[in-house]
């Protein structure tokens, strides 16, 4: 069994046909004299351009309108006279075609690689995929027709550009595996736009699955099986259909309002931790953001983000989310985390010590770094804040005392920002008790209901001994749950619930009864909540 | 030469898109563009060297114009650098 990233759903199975990268040596060409070569580059030019245009159309089919427009991109890209006129410049200096499309288009390349910005480095590679393009045309190189390979075969190559891609006919491809990329990687965003299941990032698979091996690809889990059973063929085949069967009974709820049958208007968000998860919320019909956790930035590295770094990251969320509502959690970290940079002590009791909005406020620098970037970011979306692990009132006042600080700051220094809501995360049962005294300082609330429970119950989930009594069904739980909610409506501001009992089937008509606003949820749940919604009285 | 100073004010900055309406506008005019940026100097009739440049939302850029028609072209580009592409 192979293993690698599951980036599109679906199980596929098929055999394998290995697409070899091209060979686009061109040591050997010679060069006939500028007006030859310049001759060269023009048709291959045009060949390119009529090629691309007849892939635009066929994209256009099989994927959409959005997608073909990164391929659209390449012909505006290659048309740039100024481009044209450098390679023709290197060729006078005596390069075959070959090499001043290479010269030119690896100039662009370093420049669009080298800045610190996805879109960027999106553009990056499709420079590459141009220059490999023109290369295999001059060469008249032939690669493998992607477009003509026969019904049920898993594609298996280093990676994917955009002109392969738009080749691919989906009825006639069971799943893609590459060696390299990860969820939002190009080959990504195309399988889950055709609905092929993809497992990328799959190390050496060029190399040791065969052409014509059969194989299933799990593209929930990343998984391969290089020799499977038949009864491994039988489970995975009804997986498949199963999971058609599903999506096809949940795709009617992807445009569809999340509205009760009584016509209660709900919202239906999903959770993410990092930035370029925004995507799979959209992807997945969400209509916006309930819980962004900030902490993803702040691990697994050896100083402090940057308020720009950080501002890159909220910005590119809120860009994602075209306008539609994000609400970004303040930092929630405390001593069981790990993070050396920040001399967090350890602590006797992590979960009921110095973390979250507590450790926030007595470290202003590192809390102001944060908040600037978020009221930077607001002018590109719909950005709300929200504070974690709340116990007080004043703890709240205090958080938007240093939020209106850096207003003032940024304002000071011609910066351009937005001033936004704030509301407070509801996880602790000090925060459900005084939901009243709190819902008159906030915008909105949100039901942390994992940690509530936690805390209301006192148990830690992670003991076996005792994590029977984690459960937000036990009754002082929900009690906690419907006085928040009701203090909220009271109050007239949005109530919300970020934990995993907003995605439980049992306990929604609950809360739809009690007058729950926004229900975020994991992307992947995000159809089947509203399912659910709508199905409520 | 004729020169303006311009704040670029649609979210997603000098992208392609904007990039390539404006270059199309820019190239039908005989007179040459440059924009200066983050002190480098850009020349504003190619969309690869405008994109490699990287202008952002808020970046403060200088649009020279020089040739037989600078006036009309400085006009065109102000127009659409300050009416934000036609984006939000």
């Amino acid at each position: 069994m192979l293993r690698g990233i599951g980036a599109s759903q679906g199980f596929g199975i098929g055999r394998a046909v290995i697409i070899e990268d091209v060979n686009l040596d061109y040591s050997a060409v010679k060069y006939s004299g500028a007006d030859g070569e310049k001759a060269r580059l023009a048709n291959a030019v045009e060949a390119f351009t009529d090629e691309t245009r007849q892939m635009v159309e066929e994209l256009k089919k099989s994927a959409g309108a959005k997608e073909a427009e990164i391929l659209e991109g390449h012909l505006t890209m290659l048309q740039d006279p100024f481009m044209l006129s450098q390679m023709n410049d290197n060729i006078d200096a005596g390069s075959v075609a070959e090499a001043a499309v290479d010269t030119v288009c690896t100039m662009f390349y370093d420049m669009f690689a080298g800045v610190d910005d996805e879109m960027m480095r999106q553009r990056a590679s499709d420079v590459k995929d141009i220059r490999d393009s023109v290369i295999r045309i001059l060469l008249d190189a032939k690669s493998v027709d992607i477009g003509a390979v026969e019904k049920g075969s898993v594609l298996i190559a280093k990676d994917f550009t955009p002109s392969m891609t738009s080749q691919i006919k989906k009825e006639n491809v069971a799943a893609i595996v590459t060696e390299v990329g990860g969820v939002t990687s190009h080959s990504a965003i195309l399988a889950r736009a055709m609905g092929i299941p993809a497992a990328l990032s799959v190390i050496n698979s060029t190399g040791i699955i065969n052409d014509g091996d059969l194989l299933i690809v799990d593209g929930f889990s990343g998984k391969i099986f290089t020799d499977p059973t038949d009864s491994q063929i039988a489970e995975y085949t009804e997986k498949q259909k199963a999971y058609l069967r599903e999506k096809e009974s949940l795709n009617i709820y992807f445009n569809k309002p999340s509205v009760t049958k009584s016509g209660a208007v709900k919202k239906v968000y999903g959770n993410i931790g990092k930035a370029e998860d925004a995507q799979n919320v959209v992807q997945n019909g969400g209509e916006g953001i309930g819980l962004f956790r900030t902490e993803f930035l702040f691990m697994d590295r050896d100083h402090e983000p940057t308020e720009e770094e950080q501002f890159e990251a909220y910005s590119t969320v809120a860009k994602t989310m075209d306008d539609k509502e994000v609400i970004i959690r303040t930092l929630d970290i405390g001593g069981d985390k790990d993070i050396p940079y920040l001399a967090i002590e350890k602590e006797e009791n992590p979960f009921l010590g110095h973390r979250a909005i507590r450790y926030c406020l007595d470290n202003r620098p590192l809390f102001k770094k944060q908040l600037r970037a978020l009221l930077r970011a607001a002018v590109f979306g719909d950005i709300k804040i929200m504070l974690p692990l709340v116990t007080t009132v004043d703890e709240v006042k205090s958080a938007k005392e240093i939020i209106e600080e850096c207003a003032k700051e940024l304002e000071g220094e011609g910066k351009l920002f937005k001033r936004v809501p704030v509301g407070v995360m509801i996880e602790t049962p000090s925060a459900a008790l005084i939901s009243d005294l709190l819902a008159r300082e906030v915008d909105f609330f949100s039901i942390g209901t994992n940690d509530l429970t936690g805390y209301t119950m006192a148990v830690d989930r992670g003991n076996a001994k005792v994590s029977h009594l984690y459960d937000a069904f036990q009754p002082s739980v929900l009690r906690a749950i419907e006085m928040t909610v009701k203090n909220a409506k009271a109050a007239g501001i949005m109530v919300g619930m970020c934990g995993e009992a907003a995605a439980d089937p049992r306990l929604i008509p609950k809360l739809v009864e009690w007058g729950l606003d926004e229900f975020s949820v994991t992307p992947s749940s995000i159809l089947q909540t509203r399912k659910n919604i709508c199905e409520c009285e | 030469m004729v020169s303006k100073d311009f704040t670029i004010t649609n979210k997603m900055g000098l992208h392609m898109r904007p990039a390539q309406i404006f270059v199309t506008a820019m190239n039908k005019y005989a007179s040459d563009m440059n924009i200066k940026f983050n002190g480098k100097n850009v020349n504003g009739k190619s969309i690869m060297h405008i994109m490699a440049a990287c202008i952002k939302f808020g970046s403060q850029i200088t649009v020279e114009c020089s040739g037989p028609d600078e006036e009309a072209m400085l006009n065109e580009a102000a127009g659409m650098i300050e009416s934000g592409f036609g984006e939000e």
